[in-house]
């Protein structure tokens, strides 16, 4: 029960101060996110490409793009896990996601401070059941 | 003779890219989107909207995706709007296109992969 030792409606309390910390709209966290799947903070200048939009440590990424990279006009906002990786015809790696939450794909070329490790682990997945790839194999 | 030519239309799609007639039902009864010689599909649904799509254009195979339940997905690329499609792979599938998309990364590694090899 609040305490009313004052008349009502004379208030003389200020009204809360307007916030002057800015931390992500415009202020020093706006080039930064921070990842859905690892938590790790990342910071949007990447070695090696301008458009980063995954973790570099687990390759996750969050659906915000609708058609057109960069719009941020889709609502749904799920996690997007990396599925598989494929090679442009001029030799770079892509990472290829999936959202987990509407299945919807994309895809993104991989950044220079990726992690070696998560992306050979990626491309090897479909030679991991090596009863489907020397299934694959003999009957070639 | 119109019954044959609507029979065909109906059971059966020509590929976009090599030009092969297929069954639009794999041999063991599963629904094929794809051709099972070059793999190459074509762009009728909307994923993004839902629906059918207006775009039709081919959709060249570019990566394969395994599932948990370690089932292999193909992932297509629409060549004129570049919207992505997975679908899963059927058993008469072209095995040597297959396996030549799973190791194509391998064959041209952004780093050297012999450093993985000492961890």
């Amino acid at each position: 029960m609040p305490r009313r030792t004052r008349p009502r409606g004379h208030d003389d309390r200020r009204s809360q101060r307007r916030k002057d910390v800015l931390h992500e709209a415009s202020g020093h966290r706006a080039n930064d996110f921070r990842c859905a799947g690892c938590r790790l903070d990342v910071s949007l200048h990447a070695p090696g490409t301008a458009h980063r939009n995954h973790c570099p440590q687990c390759l996750a990424s969050l659906h915000v793009d609708r058609r057109i990279p960069g719009d941020r006009a889709s609502e749904c906002r799920g996690r997007m896990e990396a599925v598989a990786v494929f090679t442009r015809p001029d030799g770079e790696w892509m990472i290829v996601h999936q959202c987990l939450s509407c299945g919807e794909l994309s895809s993104n070329r991989i950044a220079g401070d990726d992690n070696a490790l998560a992306l050979v682990r990626l491309a090897l997945r479909p030679l991991h059941d090596t009863d489907r790839a020397s299934r694959t194999l003999i009957n070639l | 003779m119109s019954n044959t030519a609507n029979t065909l239309k109906i059971h059966t799609f020509t590929c976009a890219w090599c030009g092969l007639t297929a069954t639009k039902t794999a041999s063991d009864g599963s629904l094929r989107n794809h051709c099972p010689s070059c793999l190459h599909s074509q762009h009728v649904s909307d994923h993004v909207e839902g629906g059918p799509s207006e775009c039709d254009g081919r959709m060249s195979p570019i990566a394969i995706a395994v599932l948990r339940t370690g089932d292999w997905m193909l992932i297509h690329r629409c060549v004129r709007c570049d919207e992505l499609t997975s679908n899963p792979v059927c058993a008469d599938d072209n095995q040597l296109i297959l396996m030549r998309m799973a190791v194509r990364p391998l064959a041209q590694p952004p780093f050297p992969l012999e450093a993985l090899g000492s961890l």
